[in-house]
C-alpha cells in the first residue's frame, strides 16, 4: 500500500528524470561490471578500462537521446526540487555533448597510459549525473548536494595518476580550495535561509521580487548572496579565485583536464545563471557590481597571465579564465540578449575547448612516451603535421575572435549585448583584452610555423575517435560563420523563455 | 544574373579545388589557381562594361540573408566608387600568382589557398553594403595575410613584422567593432542604405568617426600609426607587398570614403584639420625618410605612406575634384607600387639582397628591366603623362578650393617625391655597375616581362586617358558629397 502511495505521489517526477535515472542505473551495473570481472581471477585479471570507457560513452548517447525526447519541456518535480524547462534542456544536451567528447577524446588516453582505472569512466559518469542535477536543481540544498558529488568525483578524478607526484598534488590542492569554497557556498545558502526561510529558488525570487523598489537595507541578505557568488565564482575560476585552477589543471591527468576544462563550467554557469538571473533578479544592481569587478579581474589576468606561460596546459587554463571573464560580461547585462549571448558563447566556445584538448591529446610520439607539454614542443608542427597545425591554427584564430570564424560570432554577439544595456566600459576592456589576448594564441601559431625547435619531435597519427572529433569541431569553427541563424534562434528562444 | 556573388564565390570554390589536389601536383594547382584567378578578373571587367554610368544607386545589388532576426544581412552591390578596386583586385591576384610562379618552392599548394581566400575577403570588403559584415571581411584579410607575410617572407625578422602588422590592425579595428554595435543600437540596422540616411547626434558622429579612424588610419597608414607598414612591406614576399601595396591601403581610405564621410558628415567636417595635419606630416615626413633608407623595399613602403597622405588630404577635401582625384590616385598608386615591388623582387630573386649599396650600373646588364622600372619611377613622382598625375593635380585641384595652404604644403610632396624617386633611379640603374656584388645577371625573362606590360599599359592608359575611370565614379561621388551637403 505504502508503495503505491508513493508512486502517486510522485506520478510523473520520475519520468522527468529519466535520463539522470538511467544514466545512475548504468553507472551502477558498469561498476558492478567492472568490480566482479576485473577481480576475476578465472579470466586472469583483465584490465577493463577500454571497455568500459566504451560503455559509458554508450551510455551518455542513451542518456542525451532521452534527454531529447523528454516527454516534459516545461515541468518542477519532486515538491519544487528540481526543475526542467528550455534552459535545463539546452545545458543537458550541452553537458552530455561534451561528457562524451572528453570521454572520446581520452580513449586512446586510457590505453596507453598504463593506468588501470576503469572507475575514471564511472567517476566521469557519476559527476555527469551531478552536473545533469545540478542543472535541474531549483533548490538550495539540491544544488548543494548536487555540487558536492560533482566535486567529489573529481578529487579523485584529478589524483587519479597516484604514481605521479603532480596528480597528487593537484588533487589535495583542488580538494582543499574546493572544499573551502563549498563551505563559503553553503555559509552564504544559509544566510539567505535564515533572512528569508526559504530554500526554493522560486520561493525567494517571489520574497525579494520589488524588493529593490522599497530601498530595504537587508544586508545579511546581500552578505549570503555574495558568498554564494564567490563560491560559485571559485568553482568557475573566475579572477580573483582563480588562483587554484593553474596548479590543478596543470597537475591532473591531460585526459582528465581535458575533462574539467570543458563540462562542469556548463553545470556552473547554468545553475549560476538560474540564481542571479532568476531567483535574485531583483538584487541586479548589487550583484552586477560584483560581476563586473570578476569579469574586468578574469579579463585582465586571462590576457596577461597567459603570456608568460610556458607550459601548455598553464596556457590554456589563462585562456579559460579569460574566456569566463567574456561569459561574465553576458551575465552582468542582466537581459535577454545578455543570457542568449552567455549560451552562444558557451557552446560555441565548447566547440572550441574540446577542439583544442583533442589536439593537445593527440601529440604523442609513437612510442607513446612523450606527451605534448611546453608550448616549444609544438615546434615545426606546420611542416610534420600540416593537417593538424592548421587546424589549430583556426582554432587559436577563433578563440582569439578573428572574422570570420565562430570565436567572432560569440564575441561580437557578446559586445552586442553589453552595448546594449549600456556597459560601454567592460565592452570596451573585453574588446582591448581580446586584442591582447590574441597576442599568445598567435605565439602558438608562431611556434607551430615559424620556429625552429631546439628538438624536432614528430607525434604519431591521431586515432579515429580524436579525428571526428577533429573534424567536427573544425567544421563548426570555419563554416558557422555561414549560416548562423539557426542556433542564434534557439538561444534566443531559451533566453527569452527563461527571462522574458 | 548575380555577378557579384559569382564573383566573390569563385575563388573559394577554386581554393575547395585546390584544396582536394595532393599537393605535389605543383603544376597542375599552380595552373588551376591562374586560370580561376584569370576567369574572375575577366567577369570583373565585365562589370566594368556593363556598368550603368548615370546612376549613383548601387548596381547589381543582392541579397542574401545572415541574421535576418537580427537585421543584418549580406547586402551586396558596387557604385562607381567601388567598382575599380574590385577591377583592380582581380588584377592583381592573377598577378600575384605568376609572380611567385618560380621562386615560391615550399607550400605551393597553401600559397594558392591563400591567394584566393584572401581574393574573396577584399572583394567582399568593396562589394558589402552592409557595415557589420564588412568589419568582418575588412578584419578577415588578416588571417592569409599573416601567413603570406609569415610563412614566405624572406628573412627572421619576418615574424616580428607579421606580428606588428596583425596587432595594429587589430587594435584600430576593435574599436570600429564597438562603433559598429553602436549604430546598431540606434538604427536597428547595419544596412548601409538604411544607414545613409539616418542621422546621428553631433556627439556621437563625433565619437563614432573616431573610432572609425582609429581603424582606418592604421590601414591608410597614417602617419603616426604606419610603423607597422615599412616591417610588413620589407618582410612580406614580393606578392605579398603587391597585395599589401595594392589592395590592403587602399581598405582604410575606401573605408574613409566609404563610410566616414557619408555617415558623419558634420564629424568629418569637424576633423578635417585632423586629417590635414597628419596628411601633410605624412607627406613631408615619409617622403623625407625615405631619402634616408637603404633597403629597397623600405623605400617603396614610405613612398606608399607619402601618396596615401595625398590620398586623404583629397578625401577630405570635400568637393569632387578632390574626391575623384584621391580615388583616381587610389587605383594608380595600386598599379604604380604594385609594379615597383614587383620590380624589387625581380632583383631580389637574382640577387638575392634589397640593400641599395649593393646595386649600381644595372643598365649595362638589365636594359629592358631599366626601361620597366623607369616607367613605374616616373609614375612614381607623377610625371604628366602617367596616372599618378592626374590624381596628384586634381587632389590639388579639390584642396586648393578649400585650404590654399594645405595645399601649397601637399605640393612640396611631388617635389620630394621627385627627389626620392630619381635619386633612387639613379643609384640602382645608372652609374658603374659592381660587379663584385652583382656577378651574374640575366634581363627580365618572357614571364616578368609580360607581367609588367599590362602595368604599363595601365599606367599610360590613366594617364592620358583617365576619362573612361573618371566617368563611371562621377556620380556616385557627387552623391557622397552632396549628401553630406558640404557643398553650401
Amino acid at each position: 500500500m505504502m508503495g503505491l502511495h508513493f508512486i502517486h505521489l510522485f506520478e510523473n517526477d520520475f519520468y522527468a528524470l529519466f535520463p539522470e535515472l538511467f544514466l545512475t542505473c548504468t553507472t551502477m551495473l558498469l561498476l558492478m561490471f567492472g568490480v566482479v570481472w576485473s577481480t576475476s581471477k578465472a579470466e586472469g585479471y583483465p584490465i577493463l578500462t577500454h571497455t568500459i570507457a566504451w560503455l559509458s560513452v554508450w551510455s551518455l548517447v542513451c542518456a542525451f537521446g532521452l534527454t531529447i525526447h523528454s516527454p516534459f519541456s516545461v515541468m518542477v518535480s519532486f515538491y519544487n526540487t528540481f526543475v526542467i524547462d528550455e534552459l535545463t534542456f539546452l545545458l543537458k544536451a550541452m553537458v552530455l555533448c561534451s561528457a562524451t567528447a572528453a570521454m572520446l577524446m581520452s580513449m586512446e588516453y586510457l590505453k596507453t597510459s598504463m593506468l588501470n582505472i576503469f572507475e575514471y569512466s564511472i567517476l566521469v559518469l557519476l559527476s555527469t549525473i551531478s552536473m545533469l542535477l545540478l542543472i535541474s536543481s531549483y533548490d538550495f540544498i539540491s544544488m548543494y548536494l548536487a555540487i558536492e558529488m560533482q566535486s567529489l568525483c573529481f578529487y579523485v578524478l584529478a589524483a587519479s595518476k597516484r604514481h605521479s607526484e603532480f596528480s597528487t598534488e593537484a588533487g589535495l590542492k583542488y580538494f582543499l580550495l574546493g572544499a573551502f569554497s563549498s563551505g563559503v557556498l553553503l555559509f552564504g545558502c544559509s544566510l539567505v535561509y535564515g533572512y528569508t526561510g526559504l530554500t526554493n529558488f522560486e520561493d525567494i525570487a517571489k520574497c525579494l521580487a520589488g524588493s529593490a523598489l522599497f530601498q530595504t537595507h537587508h544586508s545579511f541578505l546581500h552578505l549570503g548572496m555574495g558568498l554564494i557568488m564567490i563560491g560559485f565564482l571559485f568553482k568557475l575560476t573566475a579572477a580573483p579565485f582563480h588562483f587554484w585552477a593553474p596548479d590543478v589543471y596543470e597537475g591532473s591527468p591531460t585526459s582528465v583536464t581535458a575533462f574539467f576544462a570543458i563540462t562542469p563550467k556548463i553545470a556552473l554557469l547554468g545553475v549560476f545563471l538560474r540564481l542571479l538571473l532568476g531567483s535574485f533578479y531583483d538584487l541586479l544592481f548589487a550583484w552586477q557590481y560584483v560581476l563586473f569587478f570578476c569579469s574586468i579581474c578574469s579579463l585582465f589576468i586571462g590576457a596577461f597571465g597567459a603570456m608568460a606561460q610556458k607550459k601548455i596546459k598553464r596556457l590554456l587554463v589563462y585562456s579559460s579564465i579569460g574566456h569566463v571573464g567574456y561569459l561574465l560580461i553576458g551575465i552582468c547585462c542582466g537581459t535577454v540578449e545578455g543570457l542568449q549571448a552567455v549560451l552562444l558563447y558557451l557552446i560555441l566556445y565548447i566547440f572550441m575547448t574540446v577542439n583544442v584538448f583533442t589536439i593537445v591529446l593527440s601529440c604523442i610520439d609513437h612510442s607513446k612516451t612523450f606527451r605534448l607539454k611546453y608550448i616549444q614542443d609544438l615546434g615545426l608542427l606546420g611542416q610534420t603535421h600540416p593537417v593538424l597545425a592548421l587546424t589549430f591554427s583556426c582554432t587559436l584564430f577563433s578563440m582569439a575572435g578573428i572574422p570570420p570564424l565562430a570565436g567572432f560570432c560569440s564575441k561580437f554577439y557578446l559586445f552586442f549585448a553589453a552595448m546594449g544595456s549600456s556597459l560601454y566600459g567592460l565592452a570596451l576592456f573585453g574588446v582591448l583584452s581580446s586584442v591582447v589576448s590574441c597576442f599568445y594564441y598567435i605565439r602558438l601559431i608562431k611556434i607551430m610555423y615559424f620556429e625552429q625547435p631546439s628538438q624536432l619531435v614528430t607525434y604519431g597519427a591521431i586515432d579515429h575517435e580524436k579525428a571526428i572529433l577533429l573534424g567536427i569541431t573544425t567544421t563548426v569553427i570555419v563554416f558557422f560563420f555561414l549560416c548562423p541563424h539557426s542556433l542564434f534562434l534557439w538561444t534566443y528562444k531559451v533566453a527569452y523563455m527563461f527571462l522574458g | 544574373m548575380p555577378f557579384l556573388s559569382f564573383l566573390l564565390l569563385f575563388p573559394l570554390v577554386g581554393a575547395l579545388i585546390i584544396a582536394c589536389i595532393p599537393s605535389w601536383k605543383v603544376r597542375a594547382i599552380k595552373i588551376i589557381a591562374l586560370c580561376i584567378s584569370l576567369i574572375n578578373f575577366v567577369v570583373a571587367s565585365g562589370l566594368w562594361i556593363v556598368f550603368d554610368n548615370s546612376t549613383a544607386k548601387f548596381q547589381f545589388v543582392e541579397h542574401i540573408g545572415w541574421l535576418p532576426f537580427f537585421n543584418m544581412n549580406a547586402y551586396i552591390g558596387i557604385d562607381g566608387i567601388s567598382l575599380f578596386f574590385i577591377v583592380l583586385t582581380t588584377f592583381l591576384v592573377p598577378v600575384c600568382l605568376l609572380v611567385g610562379w618560380v621562386n615560391i618552392s615550399k607550400h605551393v599548394k597553401e600559397y594558392c589557398l591563400a591567394f584566393l581566400i584572401l581574393e574573396t575577403c577584399m572583394l567582399a570588403v568593396f562589394c558589402m553594403l552592409d557595415l557589420l559584415l564588412f568589419y568582418v571581411f575588412f578584419e578577415s584579410v588578416l588571417l592569409p595575410m599573416f601567413l603570406i607575410i609569415g610563412v614566405w617572407g624572406s628573412r627572421a625578422r619576418k615574424i616580428r613584422a607579421a606580428y606588428q602588422f596583425f596587432l595594429y590592425t587589430l587594435v584600430g579595428s576593435v574599436l570600429m567593432l564597438l562603433a559598429i554595435l553602436l549604430i546598431y543600437f540606434q538604427v536597428g540596422t547595419t544596412d548601409l542604405q538604411v544607414l545613409l540616411v539616418s542621422e546621428f547626434s553631433e556627439r556621437r558622429q563625433l565619437l563614432l568617426w573616431l573610432a572609425f579612424f582609429a581603424s582606418f588610419a592604421v590601414k591608410v597608414p597614417m602617419v603616426p600609426l604606419h610603423i607597422w607598414l615599412p616591417e610588413a612591406h620589407v618582410e612580406a614576399p614580393t606578392a605579398g607587398s603587391v597585395i599589401l601595396a595594392g589592395i590592403l591601403l587602399k581598405l582604410g581610405t575606401y573605408g574613409f570614403l566609404r563610410f566616414s564621410i557619408p555617415l558623419f558628415p558634420e564629424a568629418s567636417l569637424y576633423f578635417t584639420p585632423l586629417i590635414y595635419t597628419m596628411s601633410i606630416i605624412g607627406i613631408v615626413y615619409a617622403s623625407l625618410t625615405t631619402l634616408r633608407q637603404i633597403d629597397l623595399k623600405k623605400i617603396i613602403a614610405y613612398s606608399s605612406v607619402a601618396h596615401m597622405g595625398f590620398v586623404t588630404i583629397g578625401l577630405f577635401s570635400l568637393n569632387v575634384q578632390g574626391v575623384e582625384g584621391a580615388i583616381l590616385l587610389m587605383l594608380s598608386h595600386g598599379f604604380v607600387a604594385s609594379a615597383l615591388f614587383l620590380c624589387v623582387g625581380t632583383l631580389y630573386d637574382r640577387t638575392h639582397t634589397r640593400l641599395i649599396q649593393y646595386y649600381g650600373g644595372l643598365v649595362h646588364i638589365m636594359p629592358l628591366f631599366s626601361f620597366f622600372f623607369l616607367v613605374f619611377t616616373m609614375g612614381n613622382l607623377s610625371l604628366p603623362g602617367t596616372s599618378s598625375f592626374v590624381g596628384e593635380f586634381l587632389i590639388l585641384v579639390g584642396t586648393f578650393q578649400t585650404n590654399t595652404w594645405i595645399a601649397t604644403l601637399a605640393a612640396t610632396g611631388m617635389i620630394l617625391g621627385g627627389a626620392y624617386s630619381i635619386w633612387l633611379y639613379n643609384r640602382v640603374v645608372f652609374g658603374n655597375l659592381k660587379p663584385l656584388y652583382i656577378s651574374m645577371g640575366s634581363d627580365v625573362n618572357r614571364r616578368e616581362f609580360w607581367i609588367f606590360v599590362p602595368f604599363v599599359l595601365a599606367i599610360l592608359w590613366m594617364g592620358f586617358y583617365p576619362q573612361v575611370f573618371l566617368d563611371p565614379m562621377h556620380v556616385s561621388v557627387s552623391n557622397v558629397i552632396q549628401h553630406g551637403a558640404y557643398i553650401s
